[in-house]
């Protein structure tokens, strides 16, 4: 107390000083039109950066709430997309009777990734959602990139699914550009090419020929890119193509996923 | 009231008085004038004041000063601002200045008593932070830097001659 006093006697002309040019500078913000508006002007700029920084303090917490809804979204999309290229096959013969089943069999839902694997022999992985949102065995998983795998065990709340890197998996794909077909299976240790299966030899494969799913098995839409030719090859004596396709989904970082249900599944069969 | 102090009002009264009834005109009178500068005397009432005479007072003298200025410049608080931040100055600038044998009871800052090296010395340095700040707290930003200093310029030059021209004319003792 004592030291603050003496400071502010030993510099009370200085402190004085300051407290008049606040006094004055106060005057000149209060009634100077030029001044108030440039006052205002950063004042508010600085509070409204202000504002800003709070927001997005608030919106950063706000983040998991606003990717959730984004992501339900995009699950309607997919499947009004699924649902409107099917009715388009559909269309093109135009011959058979229309029915709403058929018209829009597939429902997506989405889900998180909340376990994962790629370094085993057979790599599953977990959503967190289970048979109270709908989810059933055999429906397949599709991310952002491609295909993920297909759903093999599902609790209440969450559910495993066979990764598509998983000795089990055999997805039915296709050559985008000519619709030769064949299975696509993991040939281990690499998870990021898996190898297409029983492409006959007539064929014609270029390097970078887009792989899409078949949409034979309904457990996966038809044309859904899953990735490239990177190479192919015959083995020996064998009347098939052995193609190498590079996956355009890394399943490393798998997080999104959509699992797509196809409801006309009975329809489809007879 | 002593007749020190009263010779000190009246030059004080005087000089504001030919501020805002005759500078104040000229600087209007003149468009060249008006964009680029004015011409102040009002700083020297503070820059006269004894030098025995207190900081603080000489502080409060200025701000009330530059208020009365700024009543009749209807720029309310910018000459105050720029005036006492010049009075503050005059401690700074009178300790800066101060001869060997220090100041003595008899002497007042003039020409008479000091020398007109010192005298311009101490109304020069002073007028210009009087200027320049009276200039940056008009425009109130740093981004018309140019023009401030341009206007400082001029208007320090052109009170420098009113100045020192009362100073030579007028030779004031106290």
């Amino acid at each position: 107390m004592n030291n603050l006093l003496q400071f502010v006697i030993r510099y009370s002309a200085f402190l004085l000083f300051l407290l008049l040019e606040v006094v004055a500078l106060l005057l000149v913000v209060r009634y100077n039109e030029n001044q108030q508006s440039i006052f205002a002007h950063s004042s508010s700029k600085f509070v409204g950066k202000l504002y800003k920084v709070a927001d997005d303090a608030i919106q950063y917490n706000h983040l998991q709430q606003t990717a959730d809804s984004l992501a339900g979204q995009n699950a309607q999309l997919k499947e009004k997309i699924f649902n409107l290229e099917r009715s388009l096959q559909r269309l093109i013969p135009a011959d058979k009777p229309l029915d709403s089943c058929i018209l829009e069999p597939f429902k997506v839902i989405d889900a998180q990734v909340i376990s994962n694997s790629i370094n085993q022999r057979n790599n599953h992985f977990t959503i967190d959602r289970g048979s109270k949102d709908g989810i059933k065995p055999g429906m397949g998983v599709i991310s952002m990139h491609g295909i993920a795998g297909i759903i093999d065990e599902v609790g209440e709340q969450y559910a495993t699914a066979i990764s598509v890197l998983n000795s089990a998996a055999r997805i039915s794909a296709s050559i985008k550009r000519n619709d030769y077909f064949g299975s696509l299976v993991w040939k281990e240790v690499d998870p990021g090419h898996m190898v297409l299966e029983a492409i006959p030899r007539q064929a014609d494969i270029l390097i970078g020929d887009t792989i899409v799913t078949s949409g034979f098995s309904f457990k996966f839409p038809k044309g859904i890119f899953i990735g490239t030719v990177e190479r192919f090859w015959t083995e020996g004596g064998s009347n098939y193509y052995t193609v190498e396709v590079r996956l355009h989904e890394d399943i490393a970082t798998l997080d999104r996923v959509y699992i797509v249900e196809f409801t006309g599944n009975e329809l489809a069969t007879q | 009231m002593n007749t020190i102090s009263l010779r000190h009002i009246i030059r004080a009264l005087l000089m504001l008085l030919l501020q805002v009834l005759v500078l104040k005109r000229v600087g209007l009178s003149s468009s060249w004038l008006w964009q680029y500068g004015d011409i102040f005397i009002y700083p020297v009432i503070v820059l006269l004041l004894p030098f025995r005479l207190s900081r603080h007072y000489a502080i409060l003298i200025g701000f009330i000063l530059g208020l009365t200025i700024d009543m009749f410049y209807d720029t309310i608080g910018v000459h105050a601002f720029a005036l006492t931040a010049t009075a503050y100055a005059r401690g700074l600038l009178l300790a800066y200045l101060e001869p060997r044998g220090g100041y003595q009871l008899s002497m007042s800052p003039t020409i008479f008593s000091m020398g007109i090296n010192w005298v311009l010395t101490y109304t020069s340095l002073a007028l210009l932070i009087h200027t320049f700040l009276y200039y940056t707290v008009e425009v109130f930003t740093f981004v018309y830097i140019g023009q401030i200093l341009l206007k400082t310029l001029i208007t320090l030059v052109l009170s420098m001659i009113v100045v020192m021209g009362y100073h030579l004319l007028f030779n004031p003792r106290t």
